[in-house]
């Protein structure tokens, strides 16, 4: 039995390696998923000035998450250690996580010394940026791991479900960058890291646009056009969002309605692929998810524009009452670019989706 | 002839859409009342003549009694000094954040514009604050003053609610302004040699 069981545990391995590592992939996804929802917590409970704390729950579970992803780092390394065929093409995605892990895990110390030195952090600082870039290179990892497996195995339709968990923290994480260096929420006693207010509208009237777009047409292309993936990627995105950024706030808890209505998009999109996958209807899809940036990025977005427009304090309860008087400036200084945008997601993704699928 | 539909039906959807996130709801969001926070507070001061090198005391006892407040705010100024060092001590303190020390020469808010518009101190003070505050909580902020120097030693007091959506979101409502050009209760004690 002794001499048996290392022989069965190797035998185990080697055929169940691309299951290993797809199990690393989606614990990968996972864990950054779970980052980034406390993540965006995290931020809510700074604007309402809820008590911080290195030991806050929005901190346990964005470090859950980097435990989760550990996890999957580890277990996508066994699995890829132990492929028969395929090496090559799962090296990419387990070279990537090794990197965003490596990232994640020198944040977590560095922005315990952070907050033990300097107190109250802004959003954008050392430490948040190395967390943020490490979740994005994980998230990126378990993505593609996650879109070759169910590729290479000719994976049934209720599987391609999978690529929701693969696409949703990248999107978030993607988000995350974008947020920190256009959001005023980086100046403290001790540094000024605020974005020049130009700059951070520039970044975000670009950024915005072109993310949603790109993420919602590469799910799109890496399940091979199925229908009902656009919905569900943008319906999950918007429940997080709505769950960390505006439930939290009783002031804003009747703005919920207002931010559902911004799963019309995502819908519709989804049925003019279905009907129609020409050039013509990919773009306008993606010029319509790019124009809509600034109600699926309420509330927070309203910030980089407050500062450029009304330069107004906005204290918690008064988040929609900016938002929502910023809201024509806005479209129509951004309408255009956004489309622009929006549209050049859509041929970013198509090339990306290629080099993911390599086809 | 069904592929039309679909297609109309989706325009009229996303018409709907965009009318509704862009022009209809904004302007019912924003016709919506605003909180409206009202500070009040009451002082009871120890002495109002001292011999140099006594002390005298300053409680302060606040309370916002309108709406909720993101921020409640305790302001008390010391017209008469340069800086604060051993001649103020806080004895009593329960507001949720950190006392915030202001220096003579920082640049503050003025005209209750909440950081929009912003002056030079002139004089030191400090601003005791709690995020938020619901109504009717009480809040305390003791002082314990020694005043180095003969004469009249005078403390400013003001109170300021945010969002500040209306003439009773600062307390006092009237009176003597600050450097700040924002209303304060003024405290006197005489310091005899």
């Amino acid at each position: 039995m002794t001499i048996l069981t290392p022989k069965f545990s190797e035998n185990f391995l080697k055929t169940r390696s691309k299951l290993i590592f797809l199990i690393g992939s989606i614990f990968t996804s996972l864990g950054i998923l779970l980052v980034t929802v406390g993540g965006s917590w995290d931020i809510t409970n700074h604007l309402l000035s809820k008590p911080e704390t290195f030991f806050s729950p929005p901190h346990a579970l964005m470090y859950s998450g980097v435990a989760v992803s550990l996890t999957g780092v580890v277990l996508s390394f066994v699995g890829w250690k132990n492929l028969q065929n395929f090496k090559t093409s799962y090296f990419l995605p387990f070279k990537i996580k090794l990197i965003g892990i490596a990232l994640l895990t020198g944040a977590g110390p560095l922005d315990f010394v952070w907050h033990s030195y300097f107190g109250l952090d802004g959003l954008l600082s050392p430490p948040h940026f190395t967390l943020i870039t490490g979740m994005f290179l994980c998230s990126v990892g378990g993505m593609i791991g996650i879109s070759r497996y169910l590729k290479f195995t000719n994976s049934h339709s209720i599987v391609k479900y999978l690529l929701v968990l693969a696409v949703i923290p990248v999107w978030l994480s993607a988000s995350g960058i974008i947020s920190s260096l256009s959001l005023p929420f980086s100046s403290t006693d001790f540094f000024e890291f605020n974005p020049e207010p130009t700059i951070a509208f520039i970044i975000a009237s670009l950024a915005y646009p072109f993310l949603i777009s790109f993420s919602s047409t590469l799910i799109f292309r890496l399940s091979n056009y199925q229908f009902g993936m656009l919905s569900i990627l943008g319906g999950l995105f918007l429940l997080i969002y709505s769950s960390t950024a505006i439930v939290p706030n009783f002031a804003m808890f009747d703005t919920v309605q207002f931010y559902s209505l911004n799963l019309i998009p995502f819908v519709i999109s989804d049925i003019f692929l279905k009907m129609n996958r020409s050039r013509i209807s990919r773009f306008f899809v993606g010029g319509l998810l790019g124009s809509v940036f600034y109600m699926v990025y309420y509330p927070y977005v309203m910030y980089t524009y407050n500062e450029i427009f009304l330069g107004k304090l906005v204290s918690p309860s008064l988040i929609y009452f900016v938002y929502f008087e910023l809201i024509q400036t806005v479209l129509i200084y951004t309408l255009i670019p956004a489309i622009i945008l929006g549209i050049l997601g859509v041929i970013i993704s198509a090339k990306f989706s290629k080099k993911i699928l390599m086809t | 002839m069904k592929k039309f539909l679909i297609y109309f039906s989706a325009f009229v959807i996303l018409s709907l859409y965009f009318i509704l996130t862009v022009f209809i709801l904004p302007s019912e969001f924003l016709i919506t009342e605003q909180l409206v926070p009202e500070p009040t507070f009451q002082t009871i001061l120890s002495d109002s003549e001292i011999t140099l090198g006594d002390s005298f005391r300053l409680d302060i006892v606040s309370v916002n009694n309108g709406d909720y407040a993101d921020i409640h705010i305790v302001s008390v100024a010391f017209p008469d000094l340069i800086q604060l060092d051993d001649v103020v001590k806080i004895a009593t303190y329960d507001f949720t954040l950190s006392p915030s020390y202001i220096y003579v020469d920082e640049e503050i808010g003025s005209k209750y514009s909440g950081g929009v518009e912003t002056i030079r101190a002139q004089y030191p003070s400090i601003e005791a604050m709690s995020r938020p505050l619901k109504p009717g909580v009480p809040t305390h902020f003791d002082l314990v003053v020694t005043p180095q120097e003969l004469g009249i030693f005078n403390i400013y007091v003001k109170s300021i609610g945010i969002p500040h959506t209306s003439s009773t979101s600062h307390y006092p409502y009237s009176g003597i302004l600050d450097h700040q050009n924002e209303h304060v209760l003024v405290y006197s004690v005489t310091v005899n040699p």
